[in-house]
């Protein structure tokens, strides 16, 4: 293998810088805590969106009792995995649920109420992976349902897909184990942890991609991971430790292939199609979990940090626990107004609710007090300081491209380069007059989609528009060159009659009249034929419903018949019976799409109508076990400690003047008689 | 469960990302550069006498009520505009560049053009395209230039016991004759030179005219009738390195714009000792030391990134020289800088920032 100039340096270990960043304070109070187990919530609800796609199907149904780890549906093509049910239980609703996101929005989400058991598919290790072909390990990886655990949620197995397809070849292999987002130590508790699991994970992906080199690369304020994946590591050849200087955002894709590669991927390209693959650990791990052990991907781990906590620490969540029961069994104290931050200060967001699930994109939740992360404080005007643009990574002028933005310019803006924009959020941690820089970005992108789709769909109604006036333009001149035809043959006519000769054409006009009407005889004796032969549709049952029992066929037959007797649409009804006698026992996995997809949508099975009604989940009795829903939302295993508040004595003093029974005199003595 | 704005509003704190913040604010930047100028100031007091005080106060006081009255007309927040110390700055270094006896009216006259017309009209903090305290520095060298020059102060050590309270209170605000104070303050000295002018730089203007300026003798900044000079560069200098430790200026910048005044005027020395001064004393005298240390810097009508504001320096370097050398006034630092803030723009353009990853080839390694 020859090796160029860049891969040398590369293996000599040398480390590039990159343009901009920033030392945030870090932080990382949990990075020598242990990752524990978190019990089971009493609701899991798992979104959808991202597992259907065009063409998907669910596999459950409302009531079902599913294992943990069965897949609940199977996506449409493209990059889209199968979702996993993350424990055992039946499935309470498949209805509309608030999601995490920043403006708390509703999508189609699987509800499983837990039977607390847990009971699991079978783990089907993949015994001799090393002899198996890359391409039916993706498909492993695809189908047990892992994606990228940074942050971005990208199909893991279509990024690895994509290094090797279409005659690319993988030349670098980057482990992401730099977590630059201060607060996050998920990734380096796992790297503690579990370092040889995530050697073994690297082996896989290794065998898929074949690369010269891979790379592990830590920030180095996390000495013990470094340690631990160096320990891990050895024997391994053509796997390296890099420890990269601590700076915000060298866990971005682009940042860390500049520092460990000296590459600048454009934004515009993607990084595996130029032989660089970037994956973080926590994915490589579930790539070994998935190949090796045979287990699905349906937890990961979530740091849960913060001041309004009275415990930290590290936890593996099953995706689809609510956000209330992480903060619950880490005993949250709320402040007023407390703000609950999904995935790190600077990539994630506010969650205007906590009965959200953790997805795979959640890498940490984060609870500050307004002590230590201060409440934003209104914005100034730029000074022009400077500040963010020698901060930016992707090297742009965010001072500019905010002025341009706030001016409502926005093919200036774009010209600016704000598509590049990566929404890291240096720029507005640095800027002294505390304007929300990126907030008014990703804005600006939003703005700019828009613009976008409405350029797209003008030009298509344009295109439309000139083809509709062409096809007029063309059928006017048909018709003129009629006309004139029609003109001349009167023309001759009249002139014919002028000279008094008989009109010749009258037994050739005759002629082809009675021609026209013989052809519209026949096309009308056709259409009478079809129709005739469409009423003997129950016929074809037999062919169809060929494996169903005698009586059952002839039952459909006669619905059949009695159905055309009433003169409907009999194909559809026969596909239609077909599709619902189909016996249970046939795995709906095996079963063809075919028929499925010749019905309308809303027939299809095991399909929900687009707006969805949110059911009433309690309303269900029969199918849960009694035992599970006395239990109320799980109850923090330790009593919570309120502390008690002491009040001041002037307070004090006024509550107990405002206490005292006003009792008249001769009342008090009776009392103290009494006594 | 339905979530609505008010219920969002009410129970959880709503924020957009990032939620941490560095901890240098736009007034912290403020008060660090008025914090700069303390020795300056000590300097100026000490060498001039105590007008300076004076015109801080009447600058200061100036432009922080102009400051309030127009962020009233403009219906902009008062408590903001309170707080906002950028007027203050612009006072405090138009106060020290301007002359220390000057009637207090024309102060405040100058304060007004700088707050009012340079500043707030082009939309107030970060939005003005020149420097204000130049453009006020400006206004009064064109406007009043008689007053301007005959209320200049040569300095003395210890100019600070002639130059008192009263007798500066005197001359600003009572029109008492500033040639009183400029006497007695020369006569402070053990061997008083014979200046033409007040300044070094205004007493040479004539013989840089006449193409004789290498017959004026050499200064030497150790004795009495310099040592200001060198004292006060000093001061600044400890000013601007304060600045540079807490990154609020770039070390470049200065660094710039003096290596270019000294080697343009070094050259020009050099070649035609008959047009300029010396190297050293072009960088002594006059306002270059406080203009590449608090006046090339200001970052708002400066270019924006780090490569334009050298370019940014190197220009208004040059043009000092360009000024000083042929102009028919005695210093140059606020042309120049005017002059500079006129093409930031240009240069911002001429110096675009290469997209990320311009240099990339697909396959990625070579």
């Amino acid at each position: 293998m020859a090796k160029t100039k860049q891969l040398t340096k590369i293996l000599s270990g040398k480390i590039w810088k990159f343009f901009g960043g920033i030392y945030p304070e870090e932080h990382k109070n949990t990075s020598d805590l242990p990752i524990i187990e978190l019990g089971i919530p009493s609701l899991i609800t798992l979104p959808v969106d991202r597992h259907l796609g065009k063409g998907g199907e669910i596999l459950v149904t409302v009531g079902e009792y599913v294992k943990a780890g069965q897949p609940l549906t199977r996506p449409g093509p493209g990059r889209l995995v199968p979702l996993h049910a993350s424990t055992s239980g039946h499935i309470l609703s498949i209805s509309q649920q608030v999601l995490p996101h920043p403006s708390g929005y509703t999508g189609l989400c699987i509800v499983i109420k837990p039977d607390l058991l847990d009971a699991k598919v079978d783990p089907q290790p993949m015994l001799n992976w090393q002899h198996e072909d890359p391409k039916v390990l993706l498909e492993r990886i695809r189908l047990y349902g892992v994606e990228g655990l940074g942050g971005a949620q990208f199909q893991t197995a279509a990024k690895l897909g994509s290094a090797i397809m279409d005659g690319n070849t993988c030349s670098i292999f980057i482990v992401n184990g730099c977590e630059c987002e201060p607060v996050a130590t998920c990734d380096d508790r796992l790297m503690q942890e579990k370092a040889l699991e995530i050697v073994e994970g690297i082996e896989v992906i290794k065998h898929i991609l074949k690369p010269k080199v891979s790379l592990i690369a830590i920030e180095d304020n996390k000495p013990k991971a470094i340690a631990a994946m160096k320990k891990a590591i050895e024997g391994h050849q053509d796997i390296q430790v890099r420890a990269l200087p601590t700076v915000y955002p060298s866990g971005a894709a682009r940042n860390l292939i500049k520092i460990v590669t000296g590459i600048e991927i454009p934004y515009d390209a993607h990084t595996s199609d130029c032989g660089i693959v970037v994956d973080n650990v926590e994915t490589v791990f579930a790539v070994k979990q998935a190949v090796i052990d045979g287990i699905p991907l349906i937890r990961r781990v979530v740091t849960v940090d913060g001041e309004s906590l009275h415990k930290k620490g590290n936890a593996w969540v099953r995706l689809g626990t609510s956000v209330r029961f992480v903060l619950n069994a880490f005993k949250l104290n709320p402040e007023r107004r407390q703000r609950i931050i999904l995935g790190g200060p600077f990539m994630g967001f506010t969650l205007p609710s906590i009965d959200v699930p953790i997805t795979k994109s959640a890498t940490c939740v984060f609870t500050p007090s307004q002590k230590e992360v201060p409440l934003a404080s209104e914005s100034q005007n730029c000074i022009r300081c400077g500040r963010c643009a020698r901060v930016c990574p992707s090297r742009l002028t965010p001072y500019k491209m905010y002025a341009l933005s706030k001016a409502s310019k926005h093919p200036e803006a774009l010209k600016c380069g704000i598509m590049d924009c990566t929404e890291c959020g240096c720029c507005a941690y640095v800027c002294p007059s505390r304007i929300p820089l990126t907030m008014q970005f990703r804005r600006e992108k939003a703005i700019l989609h828009i613009i976008k789709d409405n350029q797209k769909r003008t030009d298509v109604i344009k295109e439309r528009m000139n083809a509709k006036e062409a096809r007029l333009k063309e059928e006017a001149r048909i018709r003129e060159e009629k006309k004139k035809a029609a003109l001349a043959r009167i023309a001759a006519q009249k002139k014919l009659k002028e000279q008094g000769g008989a009109p010749a054409q009258d037994n050739d006009l005759a002629a082809r009249r009675a021609q026209a009407l013989e052809g519209a005889r026949a096309r009308a004796a056709k259409r009478l034929e079809n129709a005739q032969n469409d009423s003997k549709a129950p016929l074809q049952v037999n062919k169809i419903v060929g494996a169903l029992p005698e009586t059952e066929v002839n039952q459909a037959k006669d619905e059949v018949v009695n159905l055309s007797q009433e003169l409907k649409p009999t194909s559809k009804i026969v596909l239609n019976l077909e599709a619902t006698k189909t016996p249970k026992s046939q795995d709906p996995q095996k079963a063809p799409l075919k028929e499925d997809n010749a019905l309308p949508f809303s027939l299809r099975r095991g399909a929900v109508p687009k707006i969805a009604q949110i059911q009433n989940p309690w309303t269900e009795p029969q199918i849960i076990d009694k035992g599970s829903l006395l239990k109320v939302e799980n109850p923090p295993l330790e009593p919570i400690v309120v502390a008690e508040v002491k009040k001041p004595r002037y307070l004090e003093s006024w509550q107990e003047q405002k206490e005292a029974p006003k009792l008249p005199k001769a009342l008090k003595l009776t009392n103290r008689e009494q006594h | 469960m339905q979530i609505t704005v008010q219920s969002a509003k009410q129970n959880l704190g709503i924020e957009a990302a990032p939620h941490l913040h560095a901890p240098m604010t736009t007034q912290k930047i403020m008060l660090y550069v008025l914090i700069a100028l303390i020795p300056a100031y000590g300097t100026v007091i000490y060498f001039f006498g105590f007008a300076l005080i004076w015109q801080f106060l009447l600058c200061a006081l100036t432009a922080y009520i102009l400051e309030l009255i127009c962020a009233a007309l403009r219906s902009k927040n008062l408590k903001l505009a309170a707080k906002d110390l950028s007027g203050i700055v612009t006072a405090a270094i138009l106060a020290l560049t301007i002359p220390p006896l000057l009637p207090w009216h024309l102060s405040i006259a100058a304060t007004f053009f700088a707050i009012v017309i340079v500043k707030q009209v082009f939309g107030g903090l970060g939005m003005n395209i020149f420097n204000p305290a130049m453009a006020g520095f400006i206004f009064l060298v064109i406007s009043a230039p008689g007053v301007f020059y005959s209320t200049w102060l040569t300095p003395a050590p210890a100019a600070l016991k002639v130059a008192t309270i009263d007798k500066t209170a005197g001359v600003i605000f009572m029109g008492d004759n500033p040639k009183v104070i400029y006497d007695e303050i020369v006569s402070l000295k053990e061997n008083p030179d014979v200046l033409t002018g007040a300044t070094f730089l205004e007493s040479i203007k004539t013989a840089r005219k006449a193409g004789t300026v290498n017959e004026i003798k050499t200064t030497n900044f150790t004795s009495d009738d310099y040592f200001a000079y060198l004292c006060l560069a000093i001061a600044i200098t400890v000013g601007g390195l304060f600045l540079i430790i807490f990154k609020i200026i770039l070390f470049q910048m200065p660094l710039a714009f003096l290596l270019t005044v000294g080697s343009l005027g070094g050259l020009w020395h050099f070649l035609d000792p008959t047009a300029s001064i010396s190297a050293l004393e072009h960088l002594l005298f006059g306002g270059t030391m406080l203009g590449a240390f608090f006046i090339i810097t200001d970052p708002v009508t400066n270019c924006g990134t780090s490569k334009g504001r050298i370019l940014f320096a190197i220009l208004s370097g040059c043009l000092l020289i360009l000024i000083r050398i042929n102009g028919s006034y005695s210093d140059s630092v606020a042309f120049a800088v005017m002059l500079s803030n006129a093409a930031a723009p240009l240069i911002d353009v001429l110096t675009r920032r290469r997209p990320f990853g311009i240099g990339y080839r697909k396959g990625g390694l070579d």
